[in-house]
């Protein structure tokens, strides 16, 4: 103790003694300092105030776009003083945003910004920026011997000691050259017979290997983080992909008309955003309008969506909505942040939303509530269906003609007519072969008791769908004479809805019968006036596309589908690429036909091949199950040899099955190419990592749009100095390119990316703006600058705020379906072998306390899966693998009495990992100011140094079951999931790895969540050996790599040591039909992020056990909870606080 | 000891200094029902002013999920099990404030914390009061609850910090009412530190002084909100300038909210600190709380805002709230239009009570191209 101290305490109690009089007059004797008399009057020497003024001084201000994958997109201002920079801000002027006709936003979309954008000041200048380019010392080696390898083509292991190994810093110029050499040697060593029989060597399933159609350049796979991010530095890679062809025309010596390019892999579905039953009923990728719209609704349901934490800059659209009358009805699966916003909030059990969505079905069609003029013009329900097949009843079976011609803004393309561009396009597009498969359909009329055609033009007020059968079978008789018992798919619908009655929908989803049923009369109330903004919570489920039917079902009843203050959208990714559907003129630029006029627009055609993410996620093979193939032919994977992405930590660092990706997957890849500007569990696990800007030094523009807000937003290039030895993501692109032009002696390489070379990007910008629908008229240069100044423009879109369905709606126009209706049937013989011709309910894969995937239904005729006998495995195998093709059909009596196989072990908590706060993804996670905030075991000093950062992964569990295990609030708890492939297949014979996949946590007692079910947050970082390496020899015990700086968040494992890829046979059908990403033409079967796997990762059962007390250094209980101020750790006053009872008796307000 | 008056309890009390407003008094109303507690406010904060060695574990603002949350550790609670259990009387606060409580020799109830108090500074964050079992249906109050509570210094009229001061290094600003921990004249006590109820006065061990929140007094001096309130991504701040009651004024936003609507209310009044910080109650918590935190016009404030959907004014002026980055001194609404405006009735800015709907023709002639929502 310093001496100032104490003769301040002797100071101290001398003038208590002396009293207030003593005390003033003595101050400024006792410190020989000016006297202050009454410092709530006067203050004498106020100079001092000007630090604060100083601190608060910039020299200069730019603007930068902040764009993770949010949708949020926020122009902000950075301050710099003395050349760095200080803070960030909003630019409060999205209010200025105006369209091509002058109507304007208004300032209360201000201000745009978050913590996360705000904490970009730490991580601009942090430490683990990536200065330069990072190749990893084996692949190097591997490169500069020359590509050594074994007889069945793969290299040896010794190069490829990933996650391990040391790291060498080399320019991007020599970086190019290794990744544009090994491309090369990748795709000719996969190339032809040769190439396959390498392939089938290395044991990838033979039709993979078919697949490649003997094009080495098909193993290449290149993933642009969510391209919409980015129009030409993210979805760049596509385009990169687009090149490919110029490599195998040069490997195979074929012409542009026999190259194939790259493969590029999906997005949106990859991250499980897509909601895989929108496409089912709607025939188009994804319902969703802008947030703002739920000022204009009278009730708001928010469904499985953590809307005030992941949607935080317009989460004020819902308070305020709520101000003014707007009804907020939460549904989650705990009593999560959203909850505290509703007017209602229901906790149900998760992965239980399509029996939800059923039990309310069921109240308004039993009690006829439903919206019987918008199910006749708008719906399949009145269309028949035939009981025998199966499938819908067409026209041409009753009536024998041929199928109607079709006008109401549609046209039919003639065999061979070649759909004109995107942006020329006016009606929906339909192949003649097509038209004539789909035919018409027939529906009862009951007036005239016989049955009428019904083409896909007649819908809305253009629907002759009068007083149609909807309830009852009905005996039809067919132009052959042959008669055939029909039902309407209303019908069929309510006799199998009717399963789930109020007590067994209160039994099965926890919600209260009760408060199902008054639901379900209010949503019918006054139909049209329902949001239903569904979230990505029950997204993440295996029975997701059964959970969007069967909300679009409750919603086709209630008339809430296309309307602005009526509709269903879903809210996960900022995915739709097609805001701008112009990009083909830059992504699928002809590599061989190359535009260099930068005043004409380019001729696009498309040599890459998309590919669905989730078979390299899959252990690199699609799903079979016994004897068959459920992955549709047009879904077919190629093997995976080689990957290169930008913009993307969830493709590998923080990938579903992230432990078995690392140990088992990424051996058999050849090269791992990753474009990044901080330092990610990606980078941990790469080859080949190059430095590129930050969005605060772009010094190429950019663009980008979002599906929930109406504004089109544009990087524009700033003048901050590079910070790091980086380059622009388009630049490494186009160094690529110059290197595969020097290794094959063709210019294309090169000129493909001429513009960029030029620092003209903004060429390839404007050709995507004058190719795409809704912002065509506007001049890229126009809206840099204002961009520059921090305001955007709005999207050019038929409404503001758009609201997907509105020209449905509006115009009577088809939706992108067979029948032009919203469809609740499925007739494809996928559907129907899978069960789920019917939206049915099937229980999650994994996170289920009883019988996992079961198909919960009564007898019903309608319902005929194939057994899993017709496919050769045994009813009783229950194994993952073959779990995802298992069709089988129970009850609710009977369901809720077999448990899930692992319950016996002790495996009996439903793991789920939403996204938080404090994370956009994983973006910024590992920064200091926003991981300390992260949850309740934030330390900035670490007291305890069993802490692997400033803060740490946590699983939330009911105090109950906590209780029940013996684990106390804050305790270290294993975590363990299906022993049978997770953390990784193998695991028991290999603890090396087993030791930093395993999952080790806190655990936090959690009150809000139900028994049983247990959560831990998407986003933090995960165990690598390397933070194993750093907690075992740093002195300060952080789980920081000691040869990269990688900073994890876990002591060993993560919330991705319990996640699996999974695919369901139902998301992969030869047979769907939709419409195209870009433009209106209709096709059928695979289209990435639109019809397309999408993985399941909030399934996981696990099994909790007690690692370590939480108290500091591993003794007793964790501070908090022993000063009585936690959950079930109440003191004393802790409980009278929490009653209110400090102010002891309650009165009247007088 | 003076004999000061504070209208927030409906009293006079005593106090160190004899009663002197402002010329004008800072002053914010939080509305708690928009707040997500998304942080951009403490990062707004700390990004700011707090960045430097020693100020590490400072946050001058912070966000809480209130009842399990606390920054630092039990910071209220300590408070209240030391002043124990006091009334109120219709509006008049009978128990006894933290200077009336003031053990011997101390002209202030208060304590310290120890550095591990400040620890874990978002613990309790999301957890909530009542345990959910399995399924629920909750309506309006939550049987189960937690609400977020975004705090900063609130400048009070009757400042611990201040009074507790032995060299008198604290003072308020005459100009705007904001309260300063003199940076050259503090020698790092730690009076105020125990003294501030709110915990809003932090001791830097490298400076050897205490900090605190200073209200971003160099924007305040150019008419702008504090970084809190502009970076406010939630929209839940308005800072402004308050009057004392009988001089309330209602197109002034504080004092129609404060004064005239009695929709937002002073945290812990019963302190006596007389905080010029104002929160709109969450309506979903149950009223017991609400009134031990707010005191007795809890329930009633909350029954004005439910009332708000009929009300354009009020409905009004808290959608203006987050919209502009100067302090709105006055305001009014013309039908559809909020509208803000500065000292002298000039318009500073509008916006509409609903955002407006626009359709635009599904063919654009002029561009010769298709207007789609589903491009």
């Amino acid at each position: 103790m310093s001496n100032s101290r104490i003769s301040r305490r002797d100071f101290l109690e001398a003038v208590s003694a002396a009293g207030l009089g003593a005390l003033v007059a003595s101050t400024g004797r006792a410190f020989g300092l000016e006297a202050v008399t009454n410092p709530l009057a006067t203050y004498p020497a106020r100079g001092w105030e000007n630090a604060y003024r100083d601190l608060w001084k910039y020299d200069s201000r730019f603007t930068f776009l902040c764009a993770p994958n949010d949708t949020h997109n926020c122009l902000l201002h950075g301050y710099v003083r003395s050349g760095v920079v200080t803070r960030i801000g909003p630019t409060m002027r999205y209010g200025e945003a105006t369209d091509l006709d002058g109507n304007r936003a208004s300032h209360r979309w201000d201000p745009r910004v978050c913590q996360k954008g705000l904490a970009l000041t730490r991580r601009l200048y942090g430490d683990r920026r990536i200065n330069q380019c990072m190749v990893r010392a084996g692949f190097k080696k591997w490169v500069e011997a020359g590509f050594p390898r074994g007889g069945d083509g793969l290299p040896p292991r010794e190069f490829f000691q990933r996650g391990r190994d040391e790291w060498v810093r080399v320019g991007h110029d020599e970086a190019a050259a290794l990744v544009a050499a090994a491309l090369k040697n990748i795709a000719e060593t996969y190339t032809g017979e040769e190439g396959k029989k390498r392939l089938l060597a290395q044991h990838y399933d033979p039709v993979t290997v078919e697949a490649t159609g003997g094009a080495g350049v098909q193993v290449l796979k290149f993933r642009g983080g969510m391209p919409l991010l980015g129009m030409t530095r993210v979805f760049g890679l596509y385009r990169m992909a687009n090149a490919m062809a110029l490599l195998d025309a040069h490997i195979r010596k074929v012409g542009p008309d026999q190259a194939v390019g790259g493969k590029g892999f999906d997005n949106y579905s990859w991250h499980t955003d897509l909601p895989p039953g929108h496409p089912m009923v709607t025939g188009q990728q994804t319902i969703e309008f802008d947030l703002n719209a739920v000022e204009h609704c009278k009730t708001v349901v928010v469904w499985g969506m953590n809307w005030i934490t992941t949607k935080m800059p317009d989460a004020h659209w819902l308070t305020e909505a709520r101000i003014k009358g707007t009804r907020v009805v939460v549904i989650a699966c705990e009593y999560s942040a959203t909850c505290t916003k509703g007017d209602e909030a229901i906790v149900v059990r998760p992965g239980t939303t399509p029996a939800l969505a059923l039990g309310l079905a069921n109240v308004i069609m039993k009690e006829k509530l439903y919206d019987a003029d918008y199910v006749r013009r708008w719906t399949d329900l009145p269309i028949l269906v035939r009981t025998d097949t199966l499938k819908y009843l067409r026209a041409a079976e009753v009536f024998g003609n041929k199928p109607a011609g079709l006008a109401n803004q549609t046209r039919v393309l003639a065999e061979g007519e070649k759909e004109p561009p995107p942006g020329a396009q006016r009606e929906m597009l339909i192949p003649e072969k097509m038209r004539q498969e789909w035919g018409d359909f027939v529906w009862w009329d009951r007036a005239a008791n016989a049955p009428r055609p019904l083409s896909r033009d007649e819908v809305g007020e253009k629907s002759s769908v009068g007083d149609a059968l909807l309830e009852g079978p009905v005996e039809v008789v067919l132009a052959d004479g042959t008669k055939v018992r029909c039902r309407p798919v209303f019908d069929l619908v309510r006799e199998y809805a009717a399963h789930f009655d109020l007590k067994t929908t209160e039994e099965m989803t926890w919600a209260p019968a009760a408060t199902v049923e008054s639901l379900a009369r209010h949503l019918a109330r006054e139909p049209g006036t329902t949001l239903f903004t569904v979230g990505m919570g029950p997204n993440q489920f295996f029975n997701n596309d059964n959970k969007d039917r069967t909300i679009f079902l409750l919603a086709a009843l209630t008339g809430n589908v296309g309307r602005i203050g009526g509709n269903v959208g879903s809210y996960a990714g900022n995915h739709r690429v097609a805001l701008f559907n112009g990009a083909p003129q830059y992504i699928n630029e002809n590599p061989f036909d190359i535009e260099l006029d930068p005043a004409k627009p380019a001729r696009p055609r498309q040599y890459w091949k998309p590919e669905s993410a989730h078979y390299y996620n899959h252990e690199d093979h699609p799903l079979r199950v016994g004897n068959r193939l459920l992955t549709g032919s047009t879904h077919i994977p190629a093997p995976t040899k080689s990957m290169w992405f930008a913009n993307a930590n969830s493709i590998l660092g923080n990938v579903k099955w992230h432990y078995n990706t690392v140990v088992n997957v990424l051996p058999r890849i050849e090269m791992i190419a990753v474009n990044e500007w901080w330092w990610t569990p990606s980078c941990e696990w790469a080859d080949v990592v190059f430095g590129v800007d930050s969005w605060a030094e772009l010094k190429h523009p950019d663009m980008t749009a979002s599906v929930t807000n109406p504004f089109l937003t544009v990087f524009p290039r700033t003048p901050l100095p590079r910070i790091f030895n980086t380059l622009g993501d388009v630049e490494v692109l186009a160094l690529v390119g110059a290197k595969l032009a020097a290794l094959t002696g063709d210019q294309r390489f090169e000129d493909y990316w001429k513009f960029v070379r030029e620092n003209r990007t903004e060429v390839y910008l404007q050709r995507i703006l004058n190719g795409s629908t809704n912002t065509r008229g506007y001049q890229f240069a126009d809206l840099e600058a204002k961009a520059a100044e921090g305001v955007p423009v709005l999207m050019n879109t038929r409404t503001t705020p758009k609201s997907v369905g509105y020209e449905q709606t509006a115009d009577s126009r088809p939706w992108y379906t067979k029948s032009g209706r919203l469809e609740s049937y499925r007739e494809e013989n996928e559907f129907i072998e899978a069960g789920e011709n019917l939206p049915v309910h099937r229980e999650p894969v994994d996170s289920t306390f009883y019988e996992p995937n079961v198909i919960v239904a009564p007898r019903h005729e309608a319902i005929r899966p194939a057994a899993p006998e017709d496919y050769g495995v045994a009813r009783t195998d229950l194994s993952c693998e073959t779990r995802q093709g298992r069709n089988v059909v129970r009850t609710w009596a009977e369901e809720k009495n077999t448990p899930h196989p692992l319950a016996r072990d002790g495996y009996r908590f439903v793991f789920h990992t939403p996204k938080y706060r404090h994370g956009s993804h994983t973006t910024p996670i590992d920064t200091d100011m926003i991981a300390v905030l992260f949850g309740p075991f934030g330390d900035l000093y670490r007291h305890d140094k069993r802490a692997p950062f400033v803060t740490e992964g946590y699983v939330d569990i009911n105090p109950l079951d906590a209780r029940e295990l013996g684990v106390h609030d804050g305790d270290y708890v294993w975590i363990d999931p299906d022993p049978e492939d997770r953390p990784f297949r193998g695991w028991q014979k290999n603890p090396r790895d087993y030791e930093f996949a395993r999952l080790l946590c806190r655990a936090r007692y959690y009150p809000g969540t139900p028994r049983g079910v247990t959560r831990m947050w998407f986003n933090m970082y995960c165990a690598t050996p390397g933070s194993r390496e750093g907690q075992a020899t740093r002195k300060d015990g952080l789980a920081k790599s000691p040869r990269t700086g990688y900073q994890a968040m876990f002591r060993s494992g993560s919330h991705q040591s319990a996640t699996r890829g999974w695919l369901k046979p139902t998301w992969m059908t030869d047979t769907l039909v939709r419409k195209h990403i870009f433009g209106q033409i209709i096709g059928k079967g695979f289209l990435p992020d639109v019809h397309c796997p999408t993985g399941a990762p909030r399934e996981a059962i696990v099994k909790i056990t007690k690692a370590e007390p939480g108290g500091l250094d591993g003794k007793g209980l964790w501070r908090p909870a022993d000063l009585g101020l936690r959950p079930r750790y109440e003191s004393a006053e802790m409980s009278i606080y929490l009653s209110g009872g400090f102010i002891a008796a309650p009165n009247k307000e007088s | 000891m003076a004999v000061v008056h504070n209208w927030q309890i409906g009293r006079s009390m005593s106090y160190w200094y004899p009663e002197h407003r402002p010329r004008r008094q800072f002053a914010a109303v939080f509305d708690v029902n928009k707040c997500i507690a998304c942080q951009t406010c403490t990062l707004a904060c700390k990004t700011t002013w707090t960045t430097g060695k020693g100020q590490e574990y400072m946050l001058w603002n912070n966000v809480e999920s209130k009842p399990y949350g606390f920054y630092p550790l039990a910071w209220d609670l300590k408070l209240l099990k030391m002043l124990g259990p006091q009334e109120w009387h219709g509006g008049e606060y009978t128990g006894r404030t933290l200077f009336e409580a003031a053990p011997a020799g101390k002209r202030v109830l208060g304590w310290r914390p120890d550095d591990k108090d400040y620890a874990y500074p978002n613990v309790g964050e999301d957890d909530c009061a009542g345990t959910i079992e399995n399924g629920a249906g909750l309506s309006v109050p939550h049987l189960t609850w937690f609400f977020y509570l975004a705090r900063i210094c609130n400048h009070c009229t009757y400042p611990a910090c201040l009074a507790s001061c032995p060299r008198s290094s604290i003072y308020k600003r005459p100009e705007d009412g904001v309260v300063l921990v003199d940076q050259s004249r503090c020698r790092g006590y730690r009076e105020c530190v125990q003294a501030c109820p709110y915990k809003k006065v932090f001791y830097n061990p490298i400076t050897g002084t205490s900090e605190k929140c200073i209200a971003c007094f160099p924007k305040l001096e150019a008419g702008e909100q504090p970084q809190c309130f502009v970076n406010c991504i939630g929209k839940i701040r308005l800072a402004g300038w308050i009057s004392t009651p009988e001089k309330a004024s209602p197109d002034n936003p504080i004092d129609y909210l404060v004064h005239v609507r009695k929709v937002a209310l002073p945290l812990f009044p019963q302190f006596g600190l007389e905080p010029n910080v104002y929160y709109i109650p969450p309506v979903h918590a149950p009223v017991s709380f609400l009134r031990q935190m707010f005191g007795p016009r809890a329930e009633a404030a909350v029954r004005t805002y439910q009332s708000a959907a009929g009300d354009p004014d009020l409905a009004g002026l808290l959608g203006l709230f987050g919209c502009t980055e100067k302090v709105v001194p006055r305001w009014r609404r013309q039908d559809e239009q909020v509208i803000a405006q500065d000292e002298t009735g000039r318009e500073i800015l509008r916006v509409p009570l609903r955002e407006p709907v626009h359709v635009r023709k599904a063919f654009d002639e002029k561009y010769q191209v298709a207007r789609t929502n589903c491009p």
